[in-house]
């Protein structure tokens, strides 16, 4: 796995990590996964438990799994999400997008389907905890840089290779919501949502056509986009890191 | 007795009018014979009518028209007189009698529509389909009547006519096999009859020019049968049989024919009707299934994985912890691990397939889009072999109708066997072009192709071709559900050998054109 130097600031400061989750074993997969990093650990084996500890302890994440046997994952997301901003990673052994996306639209931030690997989960996790620590938006304050794209959110102008780039208010729209919820996936009612406001109708069914005009002005190769990454059946994702990993 | 007391009434005023004979005008007697043979066309019909006119003409000529008691006629103008009344009196019979004709006729129509009316009402109370085929059937019995009314519907496996409904007595068993009878006057589409000597009759219809649009003529029946039986039809199809069975012959005039129709249209609405229920059951009973097999899927790929989870990590675990050098078994647990983990999911996608539980939501979709997916989803399992994606950056962007997540799916899979069935060091080639009102992404090999017998096979679940090394992997299912996750939504996937070697799979998808953005 590669050496990741963003998470030096995270080894000075110990983060609260609860999993719920009622297999022994799985929830020793995640400690194990989790011990390099410097965590407090913390493990909930139903749904009634893992909402009590939640909130006396107040975790800096959540790893929650679908297969609780007293309660519904997407209800424990939505109870979670009442109060806590805390990201929320769920473990699923359902392949299914139609889940994935009612969780993200539930407020969860992230998803990993069993069987995972230990440096997968680690990943994601970590991603979650730095996400949580950035104080400011990306690209908000000063330019985002990713290799030759220069996304200036407050001067709304966007650059690629030094070149300006033109983009229509619908492409801006849709720049802007993706940047500044980078990192995390975007599910496409969400999307609508951000760029089109409450309104149905035709533009919802286009919004895979407009990624793909943006696409074709913000990546080098659209049948290999590093910036704007699809997430079958869910939805769209900006990645931060330029490799596009 | 009506013409007993019409001959002795007119006797009466023949004696009566003779001892007036030299006071009253022959027109005055006239009038009164009229008056005789209209009363008598009233109240004994056209026969008595036209026997009295004959006979008041008769008497009139003998008794008072000069020279008396002969034939003969002295003055001319009397045979006019006569012939006036004569006319007269036909006429008036006549018409006397059509006007009770049609009293009958409006009298029957009458009763059939309150007893359609009752039909109706008894159908709409009975609370279940089958109650009110009863009633139906009761109804029909009695309004016809014969001692029998059954009415069949297909049921079982094979499919057998059997009595749903009965009214009546109906006895032990028909003179012929009442199943077989049914099915075929059911596949016939005409009414037939029994008779006693086991034969059969069709039922043929007259033509009939007097029959009003729509109606259809009477049936040619022959006489002696005592079973019959009648298609029940709706909207052109057999929903029926009705069959109706009496001690005696049946013997139905035009107008009970046509009202027999009627009660056979309310027979085959009602049947209809049993069906429809039996059908939304059926839905029932399936959606609770698919319910069942829905939740089943999700704890079986819960019970699955979860220990695949495990045992993934505790491999992982050996690894980092250094396991001795040389020995690959850890990695091999692992590789394992991800091998039955996409069995699992392949077999259980296989199952949605053709359980149909897939559902397919067809939206606008880039085709760039699914190829770029596609490519992201092989990049860890390359094993050495280059993808390499055709394409011209100045081309316009090609636009589909199809669900997004199965076309993955589907090409996912074609370029996955792509990889795993080609000799390392040569590249699998990805392309994706508008062919009508079709997209066609193909997936080209240099591998070693497929012989002419097995180009379908290999589309079979769990196929392998004979020559396939043991260690390729997979579960033999994946180009079965690229073909069905595609067929599924009006596309498909052909295999073609490749100009040159190798094969070339391609995957059919519907095209659009580009919205007005």
């Amino acid at each position: 796995m590669r050496p990741e130097s963003e998470n030096a600031g995270l080894a000075t400061v110990a983060r609260t990590v609860l999993v719920i989750d009622d297999e022994p074993k799985i929830r020793a997969v995640v400690r194990d996964a989790l011990a390099a990093d410097d965590v407090r650990f913390l493990e909930a084996s139903s749904a009634a438990q893992g909402l009590a500890r939640a909130a006396e302890s107040r975790p800096d994440l959540i790893v929650l799994d679908l297969g609780l046997p007293d309660a519904e994952g997407i209800e424990v997301c939505r109870r979670l999400r009442e109060w806590s901003a805390a990201p929320i990673v769920v473990l699923s052994a359902r392949h299914s997008e139609g889940e994935k996306v009612r969780l993200l639209d539930a407020g969860a931030d992230d998803y990993v389907t069993k069987p995972f690997g230990a440096d997968e989960l680690r990943a994601r996790v970590r991603a979650q905890l730095r996400r949580a620590r950035m104080a400011r938006r990306p690209g908000g304050d000063e330019p985002l840089v990713l290799g030759d794209l220069v996304v200036d959110v407050a001067r709304r102008t966007v650059t690629r290779a030094g070149q300006a780039v033109h983009l229509t208010p619908t492409e801006w729209a849709l720049l802007q919501t993706l940047v500044s919820h980078a990192g995390r996936t975007r599910t496409h009612a969400q999307l609508f949502h951000d760029v089109w406001g409450a309104s149905s109708g035709d533009p919802q069914g286009y919004l895979r056509v407009y990624i793909a005009h943006l696409r074709r002005k913000v990546e080098a190769d659209p049948y290999a986009p590093r910036h704007i990454v699809t997430e079958p059946g869910v939805g769209y994702r900006f990645e931060i890191r330029a490799d596009g990993g | 007795m009506v013409w007993v007391l019409a001959l002795s009434t007119l006797a009466a005023v023949t004696m009566g009018l003779l001892a007036l004979r030299g006071h009253v005008d022959k027109s005055h007697i006239a009038l009164v014979y009229l008056l005789v043979v209209l009363a008598g066309s009233a109240a004994g019909g056209r026969a008595l009518g036209l026997t009295l006119a004959a006979l008041a003409f008769l008497a009139f000529n003998y008794v008072f028209l000069p020279p008396y008691y002969t034939l003969a006629i002295q003055n001319p103008v009397d045979w006019l007189v006569l012939a006036v009344f004569l006319v007269t009196s036909i006429v008036a019979a006549e018409l006397l009698d059509r006007a009770q004709v049609r009293a009958d006729e409006a009298r029957q129509r009458a009763a059939e529509v309150e007893r359609l009316a009752m039909l109706g009402s008894e159908t709409l109370n009975a609370g279940r389909a089958e109650d009110a085929l009863v009633a139906i059937a009761g109804v029909i019995r009695a309004t016809i009547g014969v001692a029998c009314c059954e009415i069949l519907l297909e049921r079982g496996t094979p499919p057998e006519y059997v009595p749903a409904a009965r009214a009546g007595d109906c006895g032990a068993s028909a003179t012929l096999d009442a199943a077989s009878l049914a099915a075929w006057v059911a596949h016939e589409g005409v009414p037939a009859e029994e008779h006693d000597d086991r034969t059969v009759r069709i039922l043929a219809r007259q033509p009939s020019d007097a029959m009003a649009w729509g109606q259809r003529g009477p049936w040619r029946q022959a006489a002696g049968a005592r079973v019959m039986l009648v298609p029940l039809r709706v909207r052109d199809r057999t929903v029926g049989v009705m069959r109706i069975a009496h001690t005696s012959p049946i013997e139905l005039d035009p107008a009970q024919q046509q009202f027999l129709d009627a009660l056979a249209y309310y027979a085959a609405l009602g049947a209809e009707r049993v069906r429809l229920a039996a059908e939304a059951e059926r839905a029932e009973a399936l959606r609770q299934a698919g319910d069942l097999k829905n939740a089943l899927l999700a704890a079986v790929s819960h019970d699955l994985r979860t220990p695949l989870t495990t045992i993934k990590s505790i491999a992982h675990g050996i690894v980092e912890g250094g396991a001795r050098a040389g020995d690959g078994r850890a990695e091999s647990i692992e590789e394992e691990v991800d091998r039955l983990n996409r069995v699992v999911g392949d077999l259980l996608e296989l199952s949605r397939l053709t359980g149909g539980a897939i559902r397919f939501q067809p939206e606008l979709n880039t085709a760039e889009d699914v190829v770029g997916a596609a490519v992201r989803r092989v990049s860890g399992v390359r094993h050495g072999r280059e993808l390499r994606v055709v394409r011209d950056a100045r081309a316009p962007i090609l636009i589909g109708r199809f669900d997004f997540v199965h076309a993955l799916r589907a090409l996912g899979n074609l370029v996955e066997n792509a990889l795993k069935y080609s000799p390392p060091g040569t590249a699998v080639e990805l392309s994706v072009r508008r062919e009508g009102p079709m997209l066609v992404f193909t997936v080209a090999d240099r591998g070693a192709g497929v012989p002419e017998g097995e180009r379908e096979r290999i589309f079979e679940s769990f196929y392998r071709p004979a020559r396939t090394p043991p260690d390729v992997g997979g579960s033999g299912l994946g180009l079965a559900i690229a073909r069905g996750l595609a067929e599924g939504q009006g596309g498909s996937v052909r295999y073609q050998p490749r100009p040159g070697g190798g094969s070339l799979f391609e995957l059919f998808l519907p095209a659009a054109d580009e919205p007005a953005l």
